[in-house]
């Protein structure tokens, strides 16, 4: 009988590497706090004026929701901080590939040849510190596909321009 | 065999195929309306003379204006080929022209209603993998002029035209009454229970809105709660019930494989498997080989003591279409020999026979002790709060066991081997599936793993493919690391295309 893994005959091939692994721009930790505070100050402010007005009578448990808006925001916002170094990802000669997650790891590799599109969007707030999205997707249900947020815009563009290059090429 | 040239300029279908619209919209109008016929066949009595005068005439101007609408879509539907473009102009008001080339063309499919069956007409299906929906639908076309279109617009596709010359060939697989009866006696009971009562909740939820309508909906509430009431206290009426449920499950299964699965013929043509089955509605899918991106063999304890299994074929899907509507192609009551052949012919070449099976890392069984005990855990809260008499926590006792028995079923199960091309995956628990995917098949690669999983060194190894995705779940570090990387090697040098 054969072992599956010691079946495999290639001798070398290239091993994805953790350490060949780069951060995404450190400015992207200023859109993620801009954007948790856009929340939580809709949110609050939208507690405010139910209270306020009196649309609803919540003034008896107006301490707890405050309190659980509190928690809530906190605990997301410890969540994205800590996680934000954990996001990472590493362009090769045929693949490109991205990790993240602080309490669910995921790391995804998508080869070239099997890219069906590229896309970069830049979002308002990151408009302003010159970051992009770069998306990347495959054929399927591109629910999973690979996104990488928080690229320079240059760096996105000339990521882009290299796998569209390689996948002509 | 008639040039393909036939269809150089626009065609429309058969002139049945007006009928074939007409009934199609009224059927269509029945199901949205159905209720507002059964609203007035109980309040018959009740219109006076001339009221129905007006209700008839309306009926029968909502028949004509339809006939109208029919003629007018079979006029404007036509077709045709060019420059190896297949295309479509249709539309009344709106007109439409779609183009798609032969070789984005997934598979063509033909089918018969029981109204097609009766006026002898095809219905051609073009699908391509952009869409879940068949793209293109032409409803109504002669056998004859049917297989003309197809072979036009095959022949292009294919290299070896020459050996498409047609022999009458043996069926790989033909499946008569008996061996039907022994599918569907040996089919999963359960999941036709649950099939046939997510139907009946569809159904129910329809009357209910109807009876909230007209003021009356404590009748069905109160038939309900009586039930449910007695079903509560009574330990007889629960096996009874049960029992029937059995019965209604076995017969509901019974019911479903005849109706898709009546005559299954499986022809294997170069590199294509043509399967044609129904009962009510006749299907003929023509499977290319290279368009079927993963398959799956399943059997089950009794259905291996017979010695057939069903095999699952997918192929690529849209990754627009939100439903999870999966068009599955699905061959049941396939012999060891059949299967062997079918393999080959997606496989060439690859035999894991040999290979040992990888077992998984033990933290799998962890996990799913884990996740059995919380759901008991749920179940038990849901008995304290719910019942009054607490002899009901003995049903601990017979669920603990069955827990344990599935869990380690489960885990016995979960195993994964590798050729230098081809990944088979083991799962299951009462039932046994193994699902092989071609290494140049797989869109992307991921690994992921919780905070538990890191602290045991184990990840998931997901594969992505372009119908779906496959999981090895908790395989140890160094292995999953070894595993990806070889995957993503294969990728990145293979010359198929994955469609």
């Amino acid at each position: 009988m054969l072992n599956s893994f010691q079946n495999i005959t290639v001798t070398y091939f290239p091993e994805l590497v953790d350490s060949e692994f780069k951060p995404i721009e450190k400015k992207y930790l200023k859109v993620i706090i801009s954007n948790i505070f856009v929340f939580f100050f809709i949110f609050t402010v939208g507690v405010f004026t139910v209270d306020f007005t009196q649309i609803l009578d919540i003034s008896s448990f107006l301490f707890y929701a405050y309190f659980s808006i509190l928690i809530i925001f906190g605990l997301i916002f410890l969540v994205q901080f800590l996680g934000f170094t954990k996001r990472k990802y590493v362009v090769r000669e045929k693949d490109i590939s991205y990790k993240s997650g602080l309490l669910f790891k995921k790391t995804t590799t998508i080869p070239f040849n099997r890219i069906q599109h590229l896309e970069i969007d830049q979002g308002p707030i990151s408009r302003f510190f010159d970051l992009a999205v770069l998306s990347v997707f495959t054929a399927g249900n591109s629910s999973d596909d690979l996104k990488i947020r928080g690229l320079k815009q240059e760096d996105a563009a000339k990521i882009k321009e290299f796998i569209s290059s390689q996948i002509d090429g | 065999m008639v040039n393909s040239n036939h269809y150089s300029e626009f065609k429309t279908q058969s002139k049945k195929g007006i009928l074939v619209i007409y009934i199609n919209q009224i059927y269509g109008l029945l199901k949205t309306f159905w209720i507002l016929l059964f609203l007035f066949i109980q309040k018959f009595s009740k219109f006076s003379e001339v009221s129905l005068n007006y209700i008839y005439l309306g009926i029968v101007f909502v028949l004509l204006f339809f006939l109208v609408r029919a003629f007018l879509i079979f006029k404007n539907f036509q077709f045709k080929i060019e420059n190896n473009h297949f295309i479509l102009k249709k539309g009344i008001l709106k007109k439409n022209i779609i183009e798609i080339p032969f070789d984005r063309i997934q598979n063509i499919n033909f089918k018969q209603n029981i109204i097609q069956q009766i006026i002898n007409v095809y219905e051609l299906n073009i699908e391509t993998a952009g869409s879940a929906k068949a793209e293109i639908s032409i409803k109504a076309m002669s056998l004859a002029h049917a297989n003309d279109l197809k072979n036009a617009i095959t022949i292009f596709d294919k290299s070896n035209q020459k050996s498409e010359v047609f022999k009458e060939e043996k069926p790989l697989l033909k499946i008569g009454l008996l061996e039907l009866l022994k599918v569907s006696l040996t089919e999963n009971h359960f999941k036709s229970l649950l099939l046939l009562f997510a139907l009946l909740v569809g159904f129910y939820q329809q009357i209910n809105q109807l009876f909230e309508s007209s003021g009356n909906n404590e009748l069905v509430d109160d038939f309900i709660t009586v039930n449910t009431s007695a079903i509560q206290t009574s330990i007889i009426v629960v096996l009874i019930f049960s029992l029937l449920l059995v019965l209604v499950g076995v017969f509901s299964s019974f019911v479903r494989v005849f109706l898709t699965h009546f005559n299954l013929t499986v022809f294997i043509k170069n590199d294509t498997l043509e399967i044609d089955q129904g009962l009510t509605t006749k299907k003929s899918i023509v499977l290319k080989k290279n368009k079927v991106q993963h398959i799956t063999i399943s059997t089950n304890p009794i259905k291996e003591k017979l010695g057939i299994s069903f095999i699952t074929f997918t192929q690529a899907e849209s990754g627009i279409s939100k439903e999870k509507q999966k068009i599955i192609i699905k061959i049941v009551g396939c012999k060891a020999t059949q299967i062997t052949k079918i393999k080959n012919l997606l496989f060439p070449d690859e035999n894991l026979d040999n290979f040992d099976n990888n077992h998984v890392d033990s933290f799998y069984k962890t996990r799913l002790y884990l996740r059995g005990f919380l759901a008991l855990l749920l179940i038990n809260i849901g008995f304290f709060f719910g019942f009054e008499n607490h002899t009901i926590f003995w049903l601990n006792s017979i669920l603990l066991p069955i827990l344990v028995f599935l869990t380690e079923l489960k885990f016995k199960k979960r195993t994964f081997l590798f050729s230098d091309e081809l990944l088979q995956i083991n799962y299951g628990t009462i039932e046994t599936h193994q699902t092989f995917l071609p290494f140049y098949k797989i869109q992307h690669v991921s690994l992921t793993k919780t905070i538990f999983q890191e602290r045991k060194n184990v990840s998931d190894v997901v594969f992505q493919t372009a119908s779906g995705k496959l999981k090895i779940p908790c395989l140890k570090d160094s292995e999953a690391l070894k595993i990806l990387n070889f995957a993503l090697y294969k990728i990145e040098t293979s010359q198929q295309s994955w469609m």
